[in-house]
């Protein structure tokens, strides 16, 4: 697919900016290890995912919610306290939020948390919907739709609820994709494409059993997540999706 | 104020005091001049309107012909068909007057030479390759034995050991190398084609004159075991208590069926039991699933070979004397063990045929040891018919292209050559009294026929000298002998030619056509930035200049160069003429000419959503897959513009925008739960068209669903009407009354169809009902049904089209003091009198005049579709136009997706729509898919060209309901007038002014107002674009794949469905979307005028 893409934000609409990672050393080193890792750790468990998607993708679940984890608080602001204009937007609201730039670790775990939770509860069930939409069986493969959904959640909506917050007005412009891209919204967009491109393989007459529902849609989602980030964070950052 | 509705302020009447429903203050005297200046414009604009239009409707003629001329010279080249003769061979008519010697007509004695043989076993090795029968020699290829050698000594054995006993030859199919069409061959004597153009097109059952019919005929009780593709073939013909089929499509399966047949064929052999049958015909399948599952060279193969060898040694143990053992491979294997296709490995099978008796001999002593391989002395399959009946005392078949086998009719001694001839000779004259009657079905070129009969006459010059002479030699018998087997074999070459070889020089010069028309379409849909009304006249004339030259030139050169090829090259002269014509045409205006790429992400993904699939269809995976690709692209695209609608600052526009996308992907997610499965989706597709997936017929709870859509289809379409305050006029009548009765019909009539078919009737209470039971009652009256649908849609609904007024409403108001109202659109038209205003008017449904107009052709087409449409169908064809209200909505609420003339998205996704919903609609890209009864919906016996319509109506129903549609992209919210800028004031007039502001940039160039007569053309076209491209690429990979192992399942279905796909739509396009614009156009044009 192409995807047009143009310069600074245009004048109306958009208000968010793009996500700068934390400044700490830490973080500027962490931001490049968790995709490795994150391939690294797919990768090692895709025999098992091919052999029994169910079970694989259900204890993956945990390493991907460590590692996401650690991203978050490694790397990422929390909503309110980065550059971007909604968090600003919302950090005015908040009282601790204004000025105040770090948090202590205790303060950033508690909203990663709170976007695993949101990640659960609404990020994979939508997902889960758009996969059935798409053409996923919903009236068998229940469990491997809601397990890939559950991952690609994680990838997706994890960081943007954690670095944007939940307020309606930022999560319209999101879902429209109006975004820039950055490190987090590249991801988001990466795992998208990955799995729309995951899904390519599925009816070739190859007989292997990698093309079983779901494994190559969640293969497509971590690939795309990682290049959607290496693409965000070096190529387009900053820049915004035209879709006219 | 909402958008249907404008308050205009009016300057006086509207141009057309005579027409206008506006009440203003009659005009003054010295406005009568100017007046009639005004409405002579107005004559002016219509006919320029007219004859524009005319030309654009005859452009796309132009194009409809130059595809039909491409896919006619491909298919001449590519589908070879043969026609399928009704004629059977009788016992008692021999093809020629029989020698003295013999009388025919006794099935006892032998129908036309005496028999040799009561009673056969046959038995089939599927895929027994030659090279397994024979001995390993080391100075072949192989360095050393493989697994499949030296496995299956027996039939070697005996025909080396007991030269009288049995014989052994290579034994060559003629491709494809499928059992099915194998067994075709090896019954009838004939070749296979892909289309054999019979009464049966849609079933399997052999309806020629074959040997298993004969055997029939002639009483013969006939037993079959093994392989149930047989049963497909001669339903009921075997003996029902000792026939036992068996599942042939486990390929993993080696033994079940192996195990079943020498379970049943030993028994039937033992001395008790022989007087229970004359012909056993066993199919074993272990050789062939354990060369597709394990490959030849596995010990697999070895066991399977091992076990067939000491199966023949037991039947040979207890076969008799009176009784025929044939054993035989229907085809070879390739080296990873599949076949299908041609190679060498898959055509050499194995024949051998063993007796009791002393009854084979050779022709010369060289012979008695089996060739060592297949290209030395083969003998083709169709051989195996006339030597089979004439052995066992059967006429031959009528359509059989064979020839008897020498060995089984020399004699033990290899001298009775006078008997070979004679055979030889029977043989020959029923393939000249087939090819007689063939010709004359077919008013074959004699040319063609020349040599054959040539022959012919030789050899039967030779037979009366022969007669003529007292004591004969050998030496003669011999000469009469070759002479009819020269006979035979030439005639068999000259078929063959005919029937099984693709004329490349047609697929390339259909091809080239093919691709020049795309290039052209291409560049007239894609890369023209001027008003294509304008532009059409030049490229149409040159165009129909270059057909007549170029038909001229054709025809001329086959005088010069190659006079065989008359009509291709006159018909590829004419495709090219038109073409370069054309292509001369576009060159004069390149100046309008932009590049054809995209220019933005929605032209992309419209590029995106094309090409894959073309691409796709050179696998067989994405071919077989096509619904669900579609389902997915549908999907993606709803969801995308949901994101974009999200994007719309004008909340209301941007909330329409996405309530619209979310209603076309569950549309689209609901339709794709109906589906008919075909054969390849297995096991992963579950078919919910009928009751099960081995019925065509609904299951109750369908018939429901016909009801649901004449309930609910036309309020969602009212509420379409009502968005844009346009249920006035005609709409109320038209939507809410006749369409839906006329959907209440075709609900009643599928529910009289399934009584009919379930015989409800002899089970109700009711005595009035259950007394018309076994009456024609239920045939007559739902006939009555049908057809009283068609007038509705057909002649009731082009009156209501042809006559109806713009859904309009006018309700004036005392002309307010000053603008209060934000919505106000002022419009002072220079050819309109400007007097003192009196009063301010609202106009209902001005926003989408032209839209909800048009919007009565495809409802009119929609209902005959539907009719067509099984219930299941009714359901998928209301949601189809569901969805394409839902795009037209998508689109207006998206402004760059919108425009007909500046994105491809619109006219592409309402080609993937129409692509989608034929599979929605019980459809596959595979002849088995055709639903050939909805021939007999509106009639009683096979009518023309009535019931060949209602098939195509039910194939093609959904692509033709969104070609109709396809106009309306271009008129759907558009404002009364384009090409001037409508000025208006306020927020809510959003669409008005984004067309006004559109239409701005090529009001200079055009001038006239051609009512968006450009901007649908060009709509039209990239919507034709979609169909010509998946025909292209269908057309060019069936060409490469020509000798692809699928290309009877896969390719040429697929390239079929292409083609037919594309001329519907042409057909459609041209002469009902762009020709039935003219009418809405012309109806809005004459309330609101020209410009």
């Amino acid at each position: 697919m192409s995807t047009k893409t143009v310069g600074k934000a245009t004048a109306v609409g958009p208000i968010l900016g793009p996500v700068e990672i934390r400044p700490t050393d830490a973080a500027r080193l962490y931001t490049h290890v968790h995709p490795m890792l994150l391939l690294a750790g797919y990768f090692f468990q895709f025999r098992s995912i091919v052999a029994d998607p169910v079970l694989a993708l259900t204890s993956g679940l945990l390493p991907l919610s460590v590692l996401q984890i650690s991203y978050l608080i490694t790397c990422l602001p929390v909503a309110g306290t980065g550059s971007t204009a909604a968090s600003l937007r919302q950090g005015q609201r908040k009282k601790t939020g204004a000025g105040k730039n770090e948090l202590n670790l205790g303060d950033r775990i508690v909203p990663a948390l709170i976007s695993f939770v949101l990640s659960f509860a609404f990020g994979a069930p939508v997902i889960a919907i758009l996969l059935v939409l798409l053409g996923a069986p919903f009236t068998t493969h229940q469990a491997h739709t809601l397990l890939c959904a559950a991952h690609m959640s994680l990838l997706i909506t994890s960081p943007l609820v954690y670095v944007h917050g939940v307020d309606a007005g930022t999560w319209q412009e999101i879902v429209a994709l109006q975004a820039p891209l950055d490190d987090v919204f590249g991801s988001a967009i990466g795992t998208l494409a990955g799995a729309w491109l995951g899904a390519i393989p599925i009816p070739l007459d190859w007989d292997r059993e990698w093309q079983k529902w779901p494994v190559t849609i969640v293969t497509g989602a971590y690939l795309g997540c990682v290049a959607g980030k290496l693409a965000g964070t070096y190529l387009f950052k900053g820049s915004r999706i035209k879709l006219s | 104020m909402s958008n249907g509705t404008v308050s205009v302020e009016l300057d006086g009447p509207n141009g057309r005091p005579s027409k206008s429903t506006v009440n203003g203050r009659p005009p003054a005297p010295n406005t009568q001049k100017s007046l009639q200046e005004a409405s002579s414009v107005q004559k002016q604009q219509e006919v320029h309107f007219k004859a524009s239009h005319g030309i654009i409707v005859a452009f796309f003629t132009l194009l409809l012909i130059l595809h039909v001329l491409g896919i006619y010279l491909f298919t001449s080249g590519f589908l070879l068909t043969r026609l399928v003769l009704e004629h059977k061979s009788d016992c008692s008519v021999p093809p020629i007057a029989l020698t003295g010697r013999y009388d025919a007509g006794s099935a006892d004695q032998g129908c036309w030479h005496p028999k040799t043989f009561n009673k056969a076993v046959v038995l089939i090795v599927d895929a027994l390759r030659y090279d397994f029968t024979v001995p390993y020699r080391p100075e072949d290829y192989d360095k050393q034995p493989h697994h499949f050698h030296n496995a299956f000594p027996i039939l070697h054995t005996t025909s080396s050991k007991q030269p009288q006993n049995a014989f052994l030859r290579p034994f060559i199919a003629d491709p494809p190398t499928t059992t099915l069409q194998r067994l075709k061959g090896l019954t009838t004597g004939t070749l296979p084609t892909f289309i054999d153009a019979g009464s049966n097109f849609a079933g399997t059952a052999i309806d020629e004159d074959n040997l298993v019919a004969q055997l029939r005929n002639a009483n013969k009780r006939i037993v079959h075991l093994g392989d149930d593709t047989w049963h497909a073939l001669f339903p009921d013909y075997f003996d029902p208590e000792l026939t036992h089929p068996y599942d042939s499509f486990n390929v993993w399966d080696l033994h079940t069926v192996d195990n079943g047949v020498i379970e049943h064929l030993l028994p039937l052999l033992n001395p008790s039991n022989t007087s229970k049958w004359d012909v056993i015909f066993g199919h074993f399948l272990g050789v062939d699933h354990a060369g597709h599952r394990y490959g030849p060279d596995h010990p697999a193969m070895t066991a399977k070979l091992n076990q067939m060898d000491s199966v023949f040694r037991q039947v040979i143990d207890l076969l008799d004397e009176d009784t025929l053992l044939v054993v035989m491979g229907d085809h070879g294997m390739d080296a990873k063990g599949d076949h299908g296709g041609e190679s060498d490995d898959e055509i050499q099978a194995a024949l051998w045929m063993y007796s009791k008796r002393a009854a084979f001999g050779r022709t010369s002593p060289a012979y008695i040891q089996p060739p060592a391989h297949a290209k030395e002395r083969p003998v083709a399959q169709i051989d195996l018919v006339p030597t089979l009946s004439l052995l066992l005392g059967m006429p031959i078949p009528f359509n059989n292209l064979g020839a008897p086998i020498e060995e089984a009719f020399i004699g033990s001694n290899g001298k009775d050559i006078e008997n070979l001839a004679l055979v030889n000779r029977l043989t020959g004259a029923q393939i000249h009294r087939y090819q007689r009657e063939y010709a004359r079905a077919q008013n074959l070129d004699a040319t063609i026929q020349s040599p054959t009969l040539a022959l012919w006459s030789t050899a039967n010059e030779k037979f009366q000298d022969l007669q003529a002479t007292k004591a004969t030699k050998a030496e003669q018998w011999q000469n009469v002998f070759e002479a009819f087997s020269s006979y035979q074999q030439q005639n068999l070459s000259v078929c063959r030619s005919l029937w099984a070889r693709f004329d490349l020089i047609n697929i390339a010069l259909g091809i080239a056509i093919l691709i020049s028309s795309f290039g052209l379409l291409l560049v007239y849909a894609r890369s023209m930035h001027k008003d294509r009304a304008d532009l059409t006249p030049v490229i149409f004339t040159r165009g129909a200049l270059g057909v007549i030259m170029g038909l001229a030139l054709g025809t001329g050169s086959t005088y010069v160069v190659t006079p065989d090829r008359l009509v291709p090259f006159s018909a590829f002269g004419a495709a090219m003429g038109g073409a370069l014509g054309m292509a001369s045409g576009l060159w004069s205006v390149r100046v309008a000419l932009v590049s054809i790429l995209p220019r933005d992400f929605w032209g992309w993904l419209a590029v995106v959503f094309t090409i894959l699939p073309c691409i796709g269809f050179a696998s067989n995976s994405y071919t077989i897959w096509e619904d669900e690709i579609l389902l997915f692209f549908l999907s993606t695209f709803g969801i995308l513009t949901l994101v974009s609608s999200l994007r719309q600052p004008v909340p209301s526009v941007r909330w329409l925008g996405c309530y619209h996308s979310i209603i076309f992907v569950l549309l689209t997610r609901v339709a794709s739960l109906s589906r008919l499965c075909r054969e390849e989706q297995m096991p992963f597709c579950k078919s919910t068209y009928y009751a099960s997936a081995t019925s065509s017929t609904s299951a109750p709870w369908q018939l429901l669903i016909p009801f649901f859509v004449a309930i609910i289809l036309p309020d969602v379409l009212k509420a379409f009407y009502k968005s844009t305050e346009s249920y006035h006029e005609t709409a109320p009548f038209a939507v809410g009354f006749a369409y839906r009765m006329g959907l209440f019909l075709v609900a009643v009539f599928w529910t009289m169809d399934a009584a009919d078919d379930g015989d409800w009737l002899a089970h109700v209470q009711n005595p009035t009902l259950q007394s018309l039971h076994g009456t024609s009652f239920l045939k007559d009256t739902r006939m009555r049904i049908a057809q009283l649908v068609l007038a509705v849609a057909f002649i009731g609904g082009y009156a209501t089209y042809y006559y109806a007024k713009p859904m309009l409403s006018i309700s004036a108001t005392p002309r307010p003091t000053s603008s209060t109202s934000t919505a106000s659109l002022s419009i002072s038209s220079s050819n309109v009198v400007t007097t003192t205003p009196t009063s301010a008017i609202t106009v209902h449904g001005y926003a989408n005049v032209h839209g909800t107009r048009y919007l009565l052709l495809p409802l009119l087409w929609s209902l005959a579709a539907t009719l067509a449409a099984k219930p299941m169908g009714t359901g998928a064809l209301a949601l189809c136009l569901w969805q394409i209200l839902s795009l037209l909505e998508i689109l207006a609420a998206n402004p760059h997706l919108g425009s007909a003339s500046s994105s491809s998205i619109g006219p592409i996704v309402l080609a993937l729509l129409g692509s989608f919903h034929y599979f929605k609609t019980g459809h596959q890209a595979s002849l088995a898919s055709i639903q050939w009864e909805s021939a007999f919906i509106p009639f009683k016996t096979v009518t023309y060209p009535g019931g060949p319509a209602m098939v195509a109506l039910n194939t093609c129903g959904p692509q033709i309901l969104c070609a109709v549609a396809v106009p309306a992209l271009g008129l759907w919210k558009k404002a009364p007038k384009p090409g001037r800028r409508l000025r208006a004031e306020g927020k809510g007039k959003g669409k008005g002014e984004r067309e006004g502001e559109e239409e701005g940039d090529e009001e200079g160039s055009a001038g006239m107002d051609l009512g968006y007569l450009g901007e649908v053309a060009g709509a039209a076209a990239t919507h034709l674009l979609y169909y010509a491209a998946v025909n292209l690429a269908t057309t060019m990979w069936a060409a490469h794949l020509r000798r692809h192992l699928m290309l009877y399942r896969i390719f040429s279905p697929r390239f079929m469905l292409g083609a037919v796909v594309l001329l519907v739509v042409d057909v459609v396009v041209a002469w009902v979307a762009m020709g039935g614009m003219r009418w809405s156009v012309l109806s809005v044009a004459e309330v609101f005028g020209w410009s």
